[in-house]
């Protein structure tokens, strides 16, 4: 008996400045493509129909535009900059479409066309912060590209660690790919501030982490570095020696625990070599995909509304562990993890929250008073409290 | 303006409301003096790093159009105190909206600034009335009150402001003759 087939939209830029992990989230979905159409569990098979926007912005319009028309599909998946999916949501919105986003990204958006599988900001720069507070430094050193995603980033950055008693020593912002870096990196050596919170995206952080490292090593400096974007590929372009160290936000390592995602790793190596990688990202778009299968099984059919209620509060036990879709914003229940990079191009995980966490892409939950509460017993209990705290007795 | 997809909206709508377009790179709206009535901005294109409020020209209404609405660019729009705004994509309707919202928010403006600055001088002159009515009261032996009625008085009469003819009395050390009028 042959299935039906259903049209799937994958929009990811093969080509581009960030080709790398256009390539990477693309062989994942098709991974998760072959897994459905090869599965008994499900009565239909996906039809991929695959789209490069090259990493132009516009060009993303264009080509939804394309797939909606040319092959009438209801679901996409793909995009990974904000830019992009800005470009993609009124297309989705006007021809009521989905749009099954992997990447993480900062939050303040929930459009009813979109499912955003990716993390929201309380699921990685919050918990980076706090672990940051209570067991790094309160005053950080901010390095980052000049976008969105570090604007964002650092505004948040800035709230936590400012209520906590803490202080931005710097913010320095570097144009998307810039990889002269050798100011920020003296600047640093310099004043050695007690932590560098790093948001420099692409070949400007692995220019940024291995001129530090270097740096670092000849004055016989360790300055601890943090991420909420850092992973496993790019690990190995920075190289072995300045890869290491950095404490890094994620809801996905390679290294998480649990059968699925020793079985979903196995899969990945066998599928595409035994010194490939898996990454948050492309292990979010496998996520897209199996979650989309699960909910059109479940509703009986590929129509938006009906996919969208079966997808709500529809756990799905994933390689990241469960994952569910909150139908208040549309964005997913999942479980914050904090690594550090370790030799071997890998993450040791060394906390995980205990169930996984509502998403909040307005971080309207987060509460400033109970982080600050924490630090100032942490201070505390080391017997020294900073001077501009002020001590009511 | 940098969003390519939504200059063919604008230009159209603006065309069809009578309205004539100049367009301008982000980076250079800065330096550019070119006479407008309004600026239409497109605030994804700068980034929250530049100086907001150098962007704008005076008495001139900004309509800034946004497509991220992250808290760290809202700041930043904010600083350029935008008369009005559009949520991006832009579609034909909403415009007319935000242009009559804009030039009423900027017209109000300017009226609000001319009187707090009206308010200010009047501040700024009741030291000048303060000396007028001394003056008058020490010239012709009255009291606060009747000097400061005989200053209104007057005033009226000359169609002038009290803070004028105040400044006058000082300036002449007494009351100016009847019948002359200040400016």
């Amino acid at each position: 008996m042959t299935r039906p087939s259903i049209p799937l939209g994958l929009v990811f830029s093969r080509s581009g400045p960030y080709a790398m992990m256009g390539r990477e989230m693309e062989k994942s979905a098709l991974m998760a493509v072959d897994e459905v159409n090869q599965s008994e569990e499900f009565d239909f098979i996906f039809t991929p129909h695959l789209r490069d926007p090259g990493g132009v912005v516009p060009a993303y319009h264009t080509a939804c535009d394309d797939l909606i028309r040319e092959t009438k599909t209801e679901h996409i998946v793909g995009c990974y900059t904000s830019a992009s999916r800005k470009m993609v949501i009124p297309i989705v919105e006007r021809t009521e479409r989905l749009l099954w986003h992997p990447a993480r990204y900062e939050g303040f958006e929930s459009s009813d066309n979109v499912i955003y599988v990716g993390a929201a900001p309380n699921h990685t720069v919050v918990p980076l912060v706090r672990h940051m507070l209570e067991h790094i430094a309160s005053d950080v050193f901010c390095a980052g590209s000049n976008y969105v995603w570090t604007w964002e980033t650092n505004r948040v950055l800035r709230e936590i660690v400012t209520s906590a008693g803490g202080r931005i020593l710097a913010e320095r912002l570097l144009e998307l790919g810039e990889t002269a870096v050798d100011h920020i990196v003296s600047e640093i050596i310099e004043r050695r501030p007690p932590a560098v919170f790093n948001t420099l995206v692409g070949e400007s952080s692995y220019a940024f982490m291995r001129a530090l490292h270097e740096a670092s090593a000849r004055v016989g400096l360790s300055i601890p570095m943090l991420s909420c974007s850092l992973c496993e590929p790019e690990l190995k372009m920075i190289g072995a020696a300045a890869s290491v160290g950095c404490v890094t936000s994620s809801a996905y390592f390679e290294s998480v625990g649990g059968a699925e995602n020793h079985a979903f790793v196995a899969r990945w190596k066998a599928r595409h070599g035994a010194d490939s990688v898996v990454s948050v990202d492309s292990q979010s778009t496998y996520v897209c995909v199996m979650l989309l299968a699960r909910a059109i099984r479940r509703a009986g059919s590929t129509a938006v509304t009906a996919v969208r209620r079966a997808a709500a509060n529809h756990r799905y036990d994933s390689p990241q562990g469960p994952v569910w879709v909150d139908p208040d914003n549309n964005h997913c229940f999942l479980t914050p993890r904090l690594a550090r990079s370790v030799p071997g191009c890998q993450f040791r995980i060394f906390w995980e929250a205990d169930a996984p966490e509502r998403p909040d892409p307005y971080l309207s939950n987060l509460d400033l008073a109970a982080i600050g509460e924490k630090l100032v017993k942490r201070i505390d209990a080391v017997g020294k409290r900073p001077t501009h705290l002020r001590v009511v007795k | 303006m940098k969003d390519e997809r939504e200059i063919p909206v604008l230009r159209r709508q603006l065309h069809r409301l009578g309205m004539s377009v100049t367009e301008a790179d982000p980076e250079q709206i800065i330096d550019r003096k070119i006479a407008v009535d309004v600026i239409i901005l497109d605030a994804d294109s700068f980034s929250i790093e530049s100086d907001a409020t150098t962007a704008l020209m005076a008495d001139v209404p900004v309509i800034a159009l946004i497509g991220t609405e992250t808290p760290s660019r809202l700041k930043w729009l904010l600083e350029l105190r935008p008369a009005s705004f559009l949520i991006k994509p832009l579609r034909s309707a909403g415009l007319y909206t935000a242009l009559v919202v804009a030039f009423d928010c900027t017209l109000r403006r300017i009226e609000a600034a001319a009187h707090i600055e009206k308010l200010q001088d009047r501040i700024r002159s009741r030291r000048v009335v303060f000396n007028a009515v001394l003056r008058l009261m020490r010239a012709h032996a009255l009291s606060e009150e009747d000097a400061f009625k005989l200053i209104r008085r007057t005033a009226m009469r000359h169609r002038t402001t009290i803070e004028q003819l105040s400044a006058d009395i000082v300036a002449r050390g007494g009351m100016p003759n009847r019948g002359s009028r200040t400016a």
